[in-house]
């Protein structure tokens, strides 16, 4: 009698168990579909306006300045205009896929989106983008004239403006001056990749890296800064044809594997722990836990390191970025507003532009953001870096920023002429995202000591000669 | 077809044999079934229907260009594609050494689980938990707080036996993804096969303790027979949700050799950056019909495994 109890007790047990696996299985399939676009949702989904001057939809890259920028919007633009602004802050690489899908296929989700320097002019070009040049010119409080002439090359297609720039960066080297110092180093101001080089392995000890390079995957994380590196080791990843179309593939030319030698070389003997893992972020907090010497990346960084809070601020210098057969060799990148060419109001969405790309936000800015005038957008805007406050908050790097935004080559990065639109530390063309990425990946696991320069420099011979010829 | 057969009903003829009812009598129960039955074929089989249209042009969004159908070319050149060769061959011993793996480790915490002790249910509820994990967040805590080389776990213990820190991700990625796949399936394996344990008679145990059978011999020699179907089942189920692994590769290695499996392929081809619409739909029919094939087996081993209960 105990027995058989025992024994129904137990079947319905297992049951319960083969129920509640299957429960978990579904559960875990819940959490699997969950990730997927949620976050792509345009943020619509709020109340209902209540200006008079009706509404629109903004896709933006969910970076400080842009929430910044959200957070000031019905105080600083809605209460003046009476249009309504329904954000939608999105991930970089979600953004982009966004924006692509959305006004590649011809949806009309988002009355202006951000877009970067490597999307705007090759949108435009497609004719997906409405030309912002007219509306530019007939708003006198704009002030056309006032962007810098790289940033506006960069986001232009034939003198046709695409996308107007709310943050721009170059690249530039930063390094830790107590450090180099002691070594009795002097930095030049103009210095050449050999020379960092030395520096950096000179300065190389178990405590303290020598540089901090990106090794992670990915065309606007390796491949930004390696590029920049192969352009002006007089590489490039294409040859172009004479109507500027794609030629050959140029990975297995001896620049080229010149250039990446050199970089994994440096990267490897005198770089930063798990470099294939680094990018801006894991560089970042190496540099500022005193785990690196000196670091290549973006101009945007200064802000950070020089921000009260930081634990090596003041100790910094900064130069140009370092060239070898080029006379400079920064990158140029900027986060930008446009129009979908198929916006149902233009105008309304020119508004909005006009007002978060203008000068008169970057100074209300200087005065509302928590961060302060080092936290407004920059890069974008010659009279930004006249304006006192910010000179006064950003001095330590405000001046090495516009050089290296005014000198960065976007028209003629390389020793050779390139495919597609103009762009510095990456090619313009549509496939350039795909063929960065998995590129990268074979140099990414060179540097991890996975495989060999020679397999991942065929392998990304193969993966780019499938562009063009 | 289905809707014309019942939409007849109130109009057939009483008096026609009580046959007829009898047949029908299960559609019209079936009825308030069907809008959500043709919902549900709606929204998951027109998506496929067109990915297989999809997968039979030369489609690309990036430099926008018009779809044209171009037959089977897509298939034709996947066997040549040297990166999806990869990415399948990732794929399979993704799926296989971490199916492996889980199962052997879910059944011996199964067996140690099924007998009686002070907190079992606790434990079970503790051992349970990596299961209910999301996998972007699991693939994140192992990367940053368990294998880095700064201050992961992992590497402060190989520290502490004087062994040089490892970038365990960036230098062995497969290994890397498969280690955090088991301690996610293993509470899965591990709940199946208590369920088989759980239903193993206990008169079939007591006679061959009554016989003298040593412990370890009952186990090989009647537990794990009747585990068997058990094994099967948790084999299939957990491969057809390991062949679609992608949350793990995006956050822990963000593709790569060694680390892109099919999955991660297909979105790298697609939204990813290659916007071959036409391509990525080919290969991800190529991993529905792989799990299409794993699945059928899988149904089958249910349905042996639910009859055979119901007999017993």
């Amino acid at each position: 009698m105990t027995a058989t109890s025992h024994l129904t007790w137990r079947r319905r047990s297992s049951r319960t168990l083969c129920v509640l696996a299957v429960a978990a299985l579904g559960l875990a399939a819940v959490a699997c579909g969950d990730d997927d676009d949620d976050s792509a949702e345009p943020g619509g989904t709020g109340e209902a306006p209540s200006g008079d001057g009706g509404e629109i939809t903004v896709a933006i890259v969910g970076n400080p300045q842009m929430e910044d920028i959200s957070a000031l919007t019905p105080d600083l633009f809605t209460a003046e205009t009476g249009i309504e602004v329904n954000y939608s802050v999105l991930e970089e690489g979600t953004l982009r896929e966004v924006v692509t899908r959305d006004i590649g296929g011809g949806g009309e989700q988002f009355d202006v989106v951000m877009i970067g320097m490597y999307e705007a002019p090759q949108f435009g070009a497609n004719g997906w983008l409405t030309d912002l040049t007219p509306y530019a010119e007939d708003d006198d409080s704009y002030q056309f004239d006032d962007l810098i002439p790289t940033v506006r090359d960069g986001l232009s297609v034939e003198d046709a403006l695409y996308a107007s720039p709310f943050y721009a960066e170059s690249s530039f080297l930063m390094y830790r001056s107590d450090v180099l110092e002691a070594a009795g180093i002097t930095m030049p101001d103009n210095p050449t990749w050999d020379e960092v080089a030395e520096i950096a392995r000179a300065v190389d000890s178990d405590d303290m890296a020598g540089i901090c390079l990106r090794g992670k995957p990915g065309w606007g994380d390796l491949g930004a800064s390696f590029t920049t590196v192969l352009n002006t080791f007089g590489g490039t990843w294409w040859s172009a044809n004479d109507d500027g179309s794609v030629g050959e593939a140029q990975v297995d030319q001896p620049e080229f594997k010149e250039a990446l030698q050199f970089y994994l070389d440096l990267v490897n003997g005198a770089g930063e722990d798990d470099a294939a893992n680094a990018s801006y972020n894991e560089c970042l907090a190496q540099y500022q836990d005193g785990k690196v010497a000196m670091w290549y990346d973006a101009t945007v960084a200064a802000g950070t390191l020089e921000a009260d809070d930081s634990p090596v601020k003041g100790k910094n210098g900064y130069v140009t970025a370092p060239v070898k057969e080029t006379d400079a060799s920064g990158w140029l990148w900027s986060w930008a507003l446009a129009i979908p060419q198929n916006s149902p109001d233009p105008d309304t969405a020119w508004q909005y532009i006009s007002w978060a790309t203008g000068p008169d936000y970057i100074k209300a800015a200087g005065e509302e953001v928590p961060g302060g005038w080092a936290a407004i957008p920059p890069g974008t805007r010659a009279s930004t870096y006249e304006i006192p406050e910010y000179q006064e908050a950003a001095g330590a790097f405000a001046d090495a920023t516009l050089e290296a935004m005014e000198a960065a080559p976007i028209d003629n990065p390389g020793t050779t002429p390139r495919p597609g639109v103009p762009g510095v530390q990456y090619v313009g063309i549509p496939e350039f995202q795909d063929v960065g990425n998995r590129c990268t990946e074979q140099f990414s696991s060179v540097i991890a000591g996975r495989t060999n320069i020679d397999a991942a420099l065929s392998a990304c011979q193969d993966i780019a000669s499938q562009v063009g010829g | 077809m289905q809707v014309d057969t019942v939409r007849q009903e109130p109009g057939a003829a009483l008096g026609t044999a009580a046959r007829h009812d009898e047949l029908r009598r299960p559609w019209r129960r079936r009825l308030p079934l069907l809008p959500a039955l043709v919902f549900t074929v709606l929204l998951t089989q027109i998506p496929f229907l067109m990915n297989i249209w999809y997968s039979l042009t030369d489609w690309t969004i990036v430099p926008p260009s018009s779809r044209r159908y171009i037959g089977l070319d897509n298939y034709g050149d996947l066997p040549n594609d040297q990166f999806f060769r990869d990415a399948a061959w990732v794929t399979v011993v993704m799926t296989v050494s971490a199916v492996l793996a889980s199962l052997v480790l879910g059944t011996l915490l199964a067996v140690l689980l099924d007998r009686k002790f002070f907190g079992r249910g606790v434990a079970r509820t503790l051992l349970i938990t990596p299961f209910l994990i999301m996998p972007v967040v699991a693939g994140l805590i192992w990367k940053n707080q368990m294998f880095s080389g700064l201050y992961g776990v992992v590497n402060w213990v190989t520290a502490r036996v004087g062994m040089d820190s490892i970038e365990f991700v960036s230098r062995y990625p497969l290994g890397s993804i498969v280690v955090v796949l088991v301690w996610q399936w293993t509470p899965f394996m591990m709940l199946i096969m208590l369920a088989g344990l759980q239903s193993q008679p206990a008169e079939v145990l007591e006679a061959a303790k009554v016989d003298g059978a040593s412990g370890f011999g009952t186990f090989r020699q009647l537990t794990l027979p009747h585990l068997r179907p058990y094994m099967e089942l948790g084999t299939l189920l957990g491969t057809i949700y390991l062949i679609q692994v992608f949350d793990h590769v995006a956050v822990m290695t963000g593709g790569g050799p060694d680390s892109t499996n099919i999955p991660y392929f297909v979105y790298q081809r697609s939204i990813g950056g290659g916007w071959e619409f036409g391509k990525a739909s080919a290969y991800s029919i190529v991993v529905v019909v792989a799990s299409i094939i794993v699945a059928t087996i899988a149904l089958r081993v249910l349905s042996r495994l639910l009859r055979g209960e119901e007999i017993a």
